[in-house]
């Protein structure tokens, strides 16, 4: 009697798979993506709904993942042949392992096609664009450095917004004078440090002094620049640029902001993503206090003091060589940054990396924000993300050491330097 | 004649069996520990044994294709001053942990074992467990705001005691990070011990704790040199334990420090995962973890063979 039980369980089980089965005959496609915060998930479900309800044979799997798992998650899942269908990345140096690895579908036909690229600022297809192919849509933001800083600790002390760095240290010198840190940082996290440095480097020597030193173009990291630029950032911590402990501070728990908000730090220099930030955690903050600048110019450097670092689009998506349907999924890409899902971003707060978003824009700072953007006469993507992955991380930690004295600023261009040309196995 | 017999007999010469037997027992045995022998070879032993082949290639971990590079990764190893100061700093977790946790929760043991029996004893012993409850990655967001220097509650209170010199941003610091570390690492185990050497206590027969202190041993004498001994055993097994959990630590370092600020911090398997996966270089940290693996293994092997004598029953 039992075994005719479980047998007859056996079978149920069987013929229960095998009618699942028989169910899913619409087309699967597997969406990973990073929007978990704030409006995103929601940003991404009412495209990828709207494109199912218009396209009932296919079936989009969409899975949401935090950031940084998501990064182990993505290799781990390309490593075994098992990559969804559609992913993200971030453009630059990952992204060109990946399409070295052959992980990721050529899009250049799909974006060709009735030049459909043309939607999207030049400088968004950049990141994504290598060995003349496109690679991936550029959707989710433009985030570019900017320093914000409390507009009531700069009136209170009668200081006026620096439009060059020496202007910047004067400023500095007189929060310094009054016990507040000119500049909050949580460098626990590294790459936060890594902008301050990429700004000097770029208003120095200009884009073309990193481009060719990272791209062994003739260039190298023991370039003059360089070295001035961490030199500079030394000056800063010396003058006690920065807030106390910098090097323990973590970013992502907000140790950094918790400085801004107790009026103890009076600047940041952040993503322009940090503006939603301030406004999630603290909107009296946001509203009373916070003002926004450019890095200002150096004087006599070489570089346009337009130039900005950071990236537009932010968050690209990608199709996998092995995806079934790569029609219907760069289909479903485009609902996601068709007219519609640009005006929901730019409702959230987001500047969507398409033409003629500028317009769109109300909010005060953040059209300041694309009038920075625009204005610039080209965008420098963070080293982090433009060098490979292996070479980001030397970038990183040679910038924690530079900004905690452990390393002179010669040494720090020479580790730079010594690990890139390794790598290109010079 | 009589000693040949009994090798037909049973198959046996002095205590070795020559073949084992395959009775029914001997195949329900298998059948029984099969499932487990699977799941071990699976994700125990393959794992090992696929990281060290992973440590003679060049692999992102994501290619098609890796290049074997015989022991160009072994070599860059033994050349690479950061892992040697990680294993610096993981023998400095080592160290620190047994210096700290055995005394300490073998202290604390003793406390709770002498005042067992009232109910504020009892509610301590569950008190004291609290840290061994919490999630290792809530402790370590805990203690980073602790340490805050501008924020936290370590430097207001120095100050508050007139100890301004001391303050420090402990994991800002790259003489202090370490051992701030450890001394949340600390805080967290030391009840785990407590709790094993209670038990340990618990279980030495109250016969023998009854005629000690009628022969006039005393408390003190009791604990020192007749109860300590008998636990010895659980001693040893709680020093080997904590030799091998601090030798692949990972963990309070990542959440709080991430092995920095300039690898001050870094230990062997934070070490690894940074090579394995934000930098790309699946082989290289393959190499990491098979080093790993030979130094815990041959420490701890090393460790029961030193130990030995303090085997007892207990």
């Amino acid at each position: 009697m039992r075994k005719l039980l479980i047998l007859a369980l056996i079978l149920v089980m069987v013929v229960g798979t095998g009618s699942l089965a028989s169910a899913r005959q619409t087309k699967q496609i597997t969406f990973w993506h990073i929007q978990v915060t704030g409006t995103g998930p929601e940003l991404i479900q009412q495209a990828v709904d709207r494109y199912m309800a218009d396209n009932p044979d296919v079936e989009v799997e969409v899975v949401p993942m935090q950031n940084d798992p998501y990064k182990t998650r993505i290799r781990t899942a390309m490593g075994a042949g098992d990559a969804p269908c559609v992913f993200m990345s971030w453009g630059g140096g990952p992204l060109y392992e990946y399409v070295q690895s052959e992980q990721v579908l050529d899009l250049t036909p799909y974006m060709m096609e009735d030049d459909y690229y043309t939607r999207f600022l030049p400088a968004s297809l950049s990141n994504v664009t290598f060995d003349e192919k496109i690679w991936g849509v550029p959707v989710e933001n433009t985030a570019v450095a900017v320093i914000f800083y409390n507009k009531q600790i700069f009136e209170d002390y009668g200081l006026d917004v620096p439009a060059t760095w020496d202007e910047l240290l004067e400023v500095a010198q007189t929060l310094i004078d009054n016990g507040i840190a000119p500049f909050s940082l949580a460098n626990k996290t590294k790459w936060t440090s890594s902008m301050y440095y990429m700004y000097l480097v770029d208003r120095l020597g200009g884009p073309e002094v990193f481009a060719s030193a990272a791209n062994r173009t003739g260039g190298s990291f023991e370039d003059p620049v360089f070295v001035q630029a961490g030199e500079m950032v030394q000056q800063l911590v010396e003058m006690g640029g920065f807030n106390e402990g910098f090097n323990g501070l973590d970013y992502d728990t907000g140790q950094g902001r918790m400085l801004m908000y107790a009026n103890q730090a009076a600047m940041e220099l952040m993503g322009s993503w940090e503006a939603s930030n301030f406004l999630a955690e603290n909107e009296e903050f946001f509203n009373d206090s916070l003002g926004v600048f450019p890095f200002p110019a150096v004087e006599g450097g070489a570089g346009d003091p337009s130039n900005v670092v950071g990236t537009v689009g932010d968050n690209y998506y990608h199709i996998s060589p092995t995806c079934e349907y790569p029609d219907e999924a760069f289909q479903m890409l485009q609902y996601l940054i068709d007219d519609e899902s640009v005006a929901l971003r730019v409702e959230a707060g987001r500047i969507p990396p398409v033409v003629g978003v500028a317009d769109m824009i109300e909010d005060p700072m953040l059209s300041q924000i694309m009038g920075i953007v625009e204005n610039a006469a080209s965008v420098q993507l963070w080293y982090d993300q433009y060098l490979p992955p292996e070479l980001g991380e030397v970038h990183k930690d040679v910038m924690q050491a530079l900004f905690g004295l452990e390393l002179t600023p010669e040494e720090a261009a020479a580790q730079h330097e010594e690990a890139v040309a390794e790598y290109f196995g010079q | 004649m009589n000693s040949m017999a009994s090798v037909r007999e049973t198959g046996q010469v002095g205590r070795w069996r020559l073949l084992p037997r395959l009775n029914a027992d001997t195949l329900t045995i298998f059948l029984f520990l099969l499932p487990t022998l699977v799941l071990i070879g699976i994700f125990v032993i393959w794992p090992i044994v696929n990281s060290f082949q992973l440590s003679f290639y060049k692999w992102n971990g994501i290619a098609p294709t890796r290049e074997f590079i015989e022991f160009d990764n072994w070599s860059r190893l033994l050349r690479d001053d950061i892992f040697v100061k990680a294993f610096r700093n993981n023998l400095v977790v080592v160290s620190l942990s047994i210096a700290i946790q055995m005394p300490i929760g073998m202290g604390l043991a003793v406390l709770l074992d002498q005042g067992g029996r009232f109910f504020l004893f009892r509610l301590f012993k569950t008190i004291y467990f609290f840290p061994m409850l919490m999630s290792s990655v809530a402790i370590g967001i805990l203690f980073k705001y602790i340490y805050d220097p501008s924020f936290g509650l370590i430097n207001p209170a120095l100050e508050a005691v007139g100890l301004d010199s001391w303050t420090r941003a402990w994991l800002g610091n790259t003489d202090t990070s370490l051992y701030a570390v450890i001394a949340v690492i600390c805080w967290q185990y030391t009840p785990f011990y407590m709790v094993l050497f209670l038990a340990a206590l618990t279980s030495v027969p109250e016969e023998l704790r009854d005629a000690s202190l009628i022969d006039g041993a005393g408390e003190g004498r009791y604990y020192w040199h007749i109860a300590l001994p008998l636990v010895s055993g659980t001693v040893r097994t709680a020093i080997i334990l904590s030799l091998i959990g601090s030798l692949k630590y990972f963990d309070l370092i990542w959440v709080m420090t991430e092995g920095g600020p300039s690898n001050s911090s870094e230990l062997m398997a934070t070490y690894m995962y940074k090579k394995a996966f934000p930098s790309f270089e699946v082989g290289y940290g393959s190499t990491v973890a098979s080093a790993l693996f030979i130094i815990v293994m041959g420490l701890a092997v090393f460790m029961l063979l030193f130990t030995r004598r303090f085997e007892t029953e207990v």
